[in-house]
């Protein structure tokens, strides 16, 4: 075992997903205690260009693993690249983006290397000289402290939800930390890091990469909306959306927007709905109703400029990040405000 | 074809819970609700569908967990599955992912099973991780998240399909497609389809049909994983601190509607 953190980036269309950079200030954050030095690693078909900008943007070292069965992701051939050179290298840690494609691959890879697993993971903790991480259980109800009990340890952090300068806060040797901008990209580092190119010739056997389906084009921009209603399973029936697109209706701009249970009730179509999965979303009012706040869903919303949640679960997790909550039954409460309302513009 | 669906017993997240007096389990409290995994609901529908195309496809319905999840089990086989298999854990404590995938592991490297089935995470612990573990541990081929599954029929034995066809999702609502040789293990995204109520000709079979049961303790010696001890432990659970910015409005309802119409009216909003 070493004391070396590694980070594997994830690319999309030639870019690296912003939350790469999330996890390299996780790493570092980490590092800033007792850990070794955080090395970036890229799986990807043609990626030292790529590589070599992460590498002069961060000041970092970055190993550019290519392959040409590596892009399009394909797990039995991200596998077989990774596992060999990380079970030389052992890293402490080995962190990995909690996207659709981070998720596949990470407990898979735990396995190969005897490592620990804790996925979805938001921050982490220092107590008592031992490290654990923080992710949330129960719809987000209940927060969970996991610590590894093996030399090495795969993790997955949640896109968009590490605060690097939370982390560093009040600890010495924080300057160590990188400067982010608010776009969530680094200003650019005096010192440029070393790349370091692996090839590695495969041909998966088990599993085709077929390529990417692009979404279903969408005529509903949740995106340009001052004002979002959304709608999670708390809502108890179909024939309530009525009431949440008539709230909708009291304001100019606004868009009706859902958690991804009532699209599996197939109560609205995909393009409705808010979340990892789904669409993120910062207008300048979120209305979540009946919603119970899952970090999935609060991934895409959480930059929202505010937040008014309306639940009848008083431990609802939706109520942490909301501005304003309303405890009530809304098929009953929703009424009341829409009466209220029609006074208002008729007074 | 044989088919292997893991469901797991969890405990409603909507219902009545809190962290149990040591700090490390959930316990459930007056009207809490034990059932099925709502993800794993998915994929044994999914297992029926694939049934219902290719005749004498056997389905197996596999739970790890207390006394308690015999009626998961026991769901299963009212929703269709022909056999219903239970681990019994002898107690309430957590187990890691690790440790359920190389349980279920032991039980299913001699099976040869063409698929395995199971949602894309657990409600409760929301890990996500047993079925791709348990695909390593076999090794098996795997994609997680997937959205859609077409079997590709085999010309010379037409109820042996040889490869499937599968869509996973990605952020944004793009998907990516894969082809796998079987035999295979899939972990489901809810929406892929809507899980059937149980037929009462199911129900009434699934009373009087026994269930596998396996104890802990049998099997471990074959195990594939060496050590399957755990690799992580709970340092805590805590419930989130109350929030802090926000604020929860108080009064009768009335009182709250208007609050909160003042609240969208000074933030020039209505």
């Amino acid at each position: 075992m070493n004391d070396e953190i590694l980070v594997i980036a994830e690319l999309f269309d030639g870019r690296v997903l912003p939350v790469t950079y999330e996890l390299i200030a996780f790493a570092r954050a980490i590092a800033a205690g007792d850990s070794g030095p955080v090395r970036i690693m890229l799986p990807g078909m043609d990626v030292q260009a790529a590589a070599r900008g992460l590498a002069d943007e961060t000041g970092m070292e970055v190993v550019a693993l290519e392959g040409d069965a590596l892009d399009p992701y394909n797990a039995e051939a991200w596998m077989t690249a990774l596992v060999p050179w990380l079970a030389v290298q052992k890293p402490r840690y080995v962190c990995i983006p909690h996207t659709s494609r981070g998720c596949d691959f990470a407990p898979g890879l735990a396995i190969c290397l005897s490592a620990a697993c804790i996925t979805a993971v938001e921050s982490f903790r220092r107590q008592d000289g031992v490290i654990s991480f923080t992710r949330s259980i129960f719809n987000g109800k209940i927060r969970m402290h996991v610590a590894p009990l093996t030399d090495v340890t795969v993790l997955s952090v949640l896109p968009g939800v590490f605060n690097a300068a939370e982390e560093s806060q009040g600890r010495p040797g924080s300057s160590s930390l990188p400067g982010i901008k608010q776009d969530g990209h680094f200003i650019p580092h005096r010192s440029t890091g070393h790349v370091e190119v692996l090839k590695i010739q495969f041909r998966p056997e088990k599993i085709q990469a077929l390529g990417v389906i692009p979404a279903a084009t969408q005529d509903l921009d949740l995106a340009l909306a001052d004002v979002i209603v959304s709608a999670g399973r708390g809502i108890g029936a179909e024939e309530n959306l009525e009431l949440i697109r008539r709230i909708a209706g009291l304001f100019p701009k606004s868009a009706v927007g859902c958690s991804r249970a009532v699209c599996d009730l197939g109560w609205l179509e995909h393009k409705h709905q808010v979340g990892l999965t789904g669409k993120t979303v910062a207008p300048k009012l979120y209305i979540a109703c009946g919603i119970s706040g899952a970090v999935q869903h609060i991934a895409g919303m959480r930059g929202s400029r505010f937040i008014l949640a309306i639940n009848k679960d008083p431990r609802a997790a939706i109520f942490q990040v909301a501005d304003a909550g309303i405890v009530e039954d809304l098929t009953t409460f929703i009424p009341l405000v829409l009466e209220k309302a029609g006074d208002l513009k008729f007074s | 074809m044989k088919i292997l669906v893991c469901v797991k017993q969890v405990l409603d997240p909507d219902g009545p819970i809190r962290i149990d007096a040591a700090g490390q389990g959930i316990e459930a409290m007056p009207g809490a609700l034990f059932r099925m995994n709502r993800f794993d609901e998915f994929a044994l529908e999914e297992a029926l569908r694939i049934r219902e195309k290719f005749p004498g496809t056997r389905i197996d319905a596999l739970s790890a967990g207390p006394e308690r999840a015999a009626r998961t089990v026991r769901k299963a086989l009212e929703m269709g599955a022909d056999e219903g298999i239970h681990f019994v854990l002898g107690d309430e404590c957590y187990r890691t992912p690790f440790e359920i995938a190389s349980l279920i592991g032991t039980f299913a490297s001699d099976k040869h099973y063409d698929l395995i089935l199971t949602g894309i995470m657990a409600e409760d612990d929301m890990q996500g991780q047993v079925g791709p573990m348990l695909a390593e541990i076999l090794g098996y081929p795997w994609a997680t998240s997937v959205m859609a599954v077409k079997l590709k029929d085999n010309g010379d034995r037409p109820h042996f399909p040889e490869t499937i066809e599968v869509e996973r999702e990605l952020e944004g609502g793009r998907r990516e497609a894969f082809e796998l040789t079987l035999p295979v293990l899939l972990t489901l995204q809810s929406g892929i389809n809507r899980p059937r109520y149980p037929a009462l000709s199911h129900v009434l079979r699934a009373r009087s049909q026994a269930l596998m049961t396996i104890p802990l303790s049998q099997g471990q010696e074959k195990a594939p994983v060496a050590d399957p001890a755990p690799r992580e432990r709970i340092v805590a659970l805590a419930e989130p601190a109350p929030p802090k910015t926000g604020m929860i409005l108080s009064g009768s309802p009335m009182e709250k509607a208007e609050k909160l119409l003042l609240i969208l009216q000074e933030r020039a909003l209505l």
